[in-house]
């Protein structure tokens, strides 16, 4: 192909455009976002950290695993700045003090109980539209791709930190949010995340980010997080709460 | 000057009910002190001192036009005197400034004045067909032929002659009553009349620098109605917060109508506000204000507490208390919350606690949870609580506990917060009862 090789490559103008941007490109976006708390993923992301204005799915194979050890830091960098935390429609009921855990400030968080697919989507849009500068985090487990989008559009006038979950199954729908992340556990203590979708080159290899749910630093010995791969077996209980136990290492030693 | 004359329908065949122009005239005393009643037919507001209040003499006629025309007036001018404000409304001009006043006027029939339409007999036989025919005959004969008012108010509508009214101020209580221009059978129906209701009670609580925090619609049943059916019913909605923003109040309503069904058409609307309160305005800031975000925030949770119930719209409470179903609890929104709650638990505790204790399969002396559980750390002994019942006499249980929790691997569900604990008979089991999310 001489015809092709002659051609001298020149280098392409500099985008005029936030919106246009060079495939190999991933630092200049000019858009304001909060740390994750990794520097491995906030490398990852565009503009360094979570977006702000701007929907952002994360995937999970199972609700309730792993939502707020994955965006803990986040909500706490927003409630530090006085910002509002809205839970929309959570799995299972929220427990005050292990939220609080996290360095929330108390009057900082709202809970807002939806059941049907509609509130959610409703409730969340509410949130979305008031412009309360806050972060929403809202389980839409049966939201349409048109819903994400009505979401996505509301999300792009205000400003505020808007995360969804949705299921894993989501992951090969189209959606209009600019930013999709999957998240499962490679480990107990690592979650195993992957920049499904991003305004930026695609993301190849899965991120593996050290997690260790708030609190329990202090109670696991270093042995603990040391990645388990079978079960040991487990002695009969021995302390006092299970009586069965004893009459169990009686009759061991009767058949000695 | 800068008059604006509002002429509310229907001005040709009767007069407007006296109710119906107080009521617009509550509405307009927002936009300045100077309301007068023009001859019991019309509503004159004299708007220049605010112009500058409102944004500019644009702004302030662009938004009176556009509430006037949620109140149901279409006919409206604007013109340096009352009277003339007044006889371009009946013309169907709307602007008084286009040209020199006296060659407006000069050109309007006589019917526009009121004075000059109680002659106009006379005058036509005089060949006065336009106000121009009757300014220009002598004045001095004017005054012998015909009474003073015709002469007075011709020069008050040509700013010959100062004009004087006794301005309308803004009754102690609010209360506006709407006669619907159509029986209204579905309750969500009744937020178009409501609307024009709340419009006027805005203004009123503007002019009054208040709020409200409770208002009242009530709505009378038609008089065609079944013998069982009661006169009507009423609907008091709430807020948290003093406010007088029309389209959080709307909004409000129509959450509320939406849950309410109509015994009967109805026919009359009445809406009172319950509790006024004086409201502090804020003053516009030059930077972006954080506060104000909280109270957009306030309103949109309000909005989602009506709809949903306000016991779904919860923030959390802590309280001194070991036992994790206690330690923590989630109140409705509207409630206040302390400045001070107690510090939360040193012990970690889940980020989500199951409702109820799910009691788990054992298998080899291993407690399982999609699939079998690794016990991590533990035990952490939870006792007591005895002082603790619910119920009164036979009923009354003991909220007492005695378990030892453990911090438990999945290979699915992750971080479990579980627990042992002794039955009856002496049989030990596990407990799923939180996830560290």
């Amino acid at each position: 192909m001489p015809a092709l090789a002659s051609i001298a490559p020149s280098p392409a103008p500099p985008p005029q455009r936030l919106d246009v941007w060079r495939a190999d490109d991933l630092q200049p976006i000019d858009a304001s976002t909060t740390a994750s708390g990794w520097p491995e993923l906030d490398a990852e992301l565009p503009g360094r950290g979570w977006p702000r204005s701007c929907l952002v799915e994360v995937l999970g194979t199972q609700p309730s695993t792993a939502e707020f050890r994955l965006l803990g830091h986040a909500l706490k960098s927003v409630s530090d700045s006085e910002g509002q935390v809205a839970l929309v429609g959570p799995p299972k009921p929220v427990h005050a003090p292990g939220i609080c855990q996290l360095g929330l400030d108390p009057r900082q968080i709202i809970w807002l109980e939806a059941q049907q697919p509609s509130e959610r989507l409703w409730v969340t849009e509410q949130l979305i539209r008031s412009n309360a500068g806050g972060v929403v985090l809202a389980w839409l487990p049966q939201a349409r791709a048109d819903q994400i989008r009505r979401l996505q559009v509301a999300a792009q006038a205000t400003d505020g930190l808007f995360f969804t979950w949705r299921p894993e199954a989501a992951r090969h729908e189209a959606s209009a949010a600019p930013l999709r992340v999957s998240v499962a556990m490679a480990d107990p203590w690592t979650l195993e995340v992957h920049l499904v979708k991003r305004r930026r080159p695609v993301h190849t290899a899965p991120l593996l980010l050290r997690s260790i749910p708030t609190g329990l630093e202090s109670v696991l010995a270093p042995r603990h997080l040391q990645p388990v791969h079978a079960l040991p077996p487990v002695p009969a209980p021995a302390h006092a709460v299970d009586r069965a136990a004893p009459r169990a290492r009686r009759r061991l030693v009767a058949v000695q | 000057m800068l008059w604006i004359a509002l002429l509310p329908e229907p001005a040709d065949a009767s007069s407007p009910s006296s109710d119906a122009l107080s009521g617009i005239a509550s509405w307009a005393l927002q936009f300045t002190p100077r309301v007068a009643i023009l001859e019991a037919v019309a509503l004159g507001l004299e708007v220049e001192a605010s112009t500058r209040l409102f944004g500019g003499k644009r702004a302030l006629l662009t938004r009176i036009r556009e509430e006037a025309e949620q109140l149901g007036i279409t006919r409206r001018a604007r013109a340096p005197t009352s009277l003339a404000a007044l006889a371009l409304a009946r013309s169907g001009i709307s602007n008084g400034f286009a040209k020199p006043l006296a060659a407006l006027l000069d050109s309007l029939p006589l019917e526009c004045l009121t004075a000059a339409s109680r002659h106009s007999a006379v005058l036509a036989r005089l060949g006065c067909r336009t106000l121009g025919d009757v300014r220009r005959l002598p004045r001095g004969g004017m005054a012998r032929r015909f009474d003073a008012a015709l002469l007075e108010s011709l020069d008050r509508a040509y700013g010959l002659r100062p004009d004087s009214y006794e301005w309308v101020s803004a009754p102690d209580t609010f209360e506006a009553i709407l006669e619907l221009m159509s029986r209204v059978e579905t309750a969500p129906a009744l937020l178009f009349g409501a609307r024009r209701l709340l419009l006027q009670m805005s203004g009123w609580l503007s002019a009054r620098r208040s709020g409200v925090t409770a208002f009242t619609l009530h709505w009378a049943h038609d008089a065609m109605r079944s013998r069982e059916t009661g006169e009507g019913d009423a609907l008091t909605v709430r807020t948290a917060q003093t406010t007088r923003n029309i389209e959080h109040l709307s909004r409000l309503l129509a959450e509320q109508l939406a849950k309410v069904s109509l015994e009967a058409p109805v026919g009359d609307l009445r809406l009172t506000a319950d509790e006024v309160y004086p409201l502090i305005e804020n003053s516009a800031s030059l930077l972006s204000d954080p506060q104000e975000n909280v109270e957009t925030l306030a309103l949109a949770l309000e909005r989602i507490a009506a709809r949903l119930g306000p016991d779904r719209v919860r923030r959390p409470r802590l309280r001194a208390d070991h036992r994790s179903e206690w330690m923590g609890w989630w109140q409705a929104s509207e409630e206040p919350v302390p400045r001070q709650q107690p510090e939360p638990s040193p012990v970690p505790q889940p980020t989500f606690l199951l409702p109820e204790p799910l009691k788990l399969a054992v298998k080899a002396n291993r407690p399982l949870y999609q699939g079998p559980l690794q016990l991590l750390v533990g035990p952490h002994r939870v006792e007591g609580g005895w002082w603790h019942r619910t119920g009164i006499g036979p009923d009354a249980q003991s909220l007492n506990v005695a378990r030892d929790y453990w911090v438990a691997l999945s290979a699915h569900a992750g971080v479990l917060w579980v627990f042992q604990t002794r039955l009856a008979r002496d049989q030990g089991a596990w407990f799923l009862h939180g996830v560290f999310a």
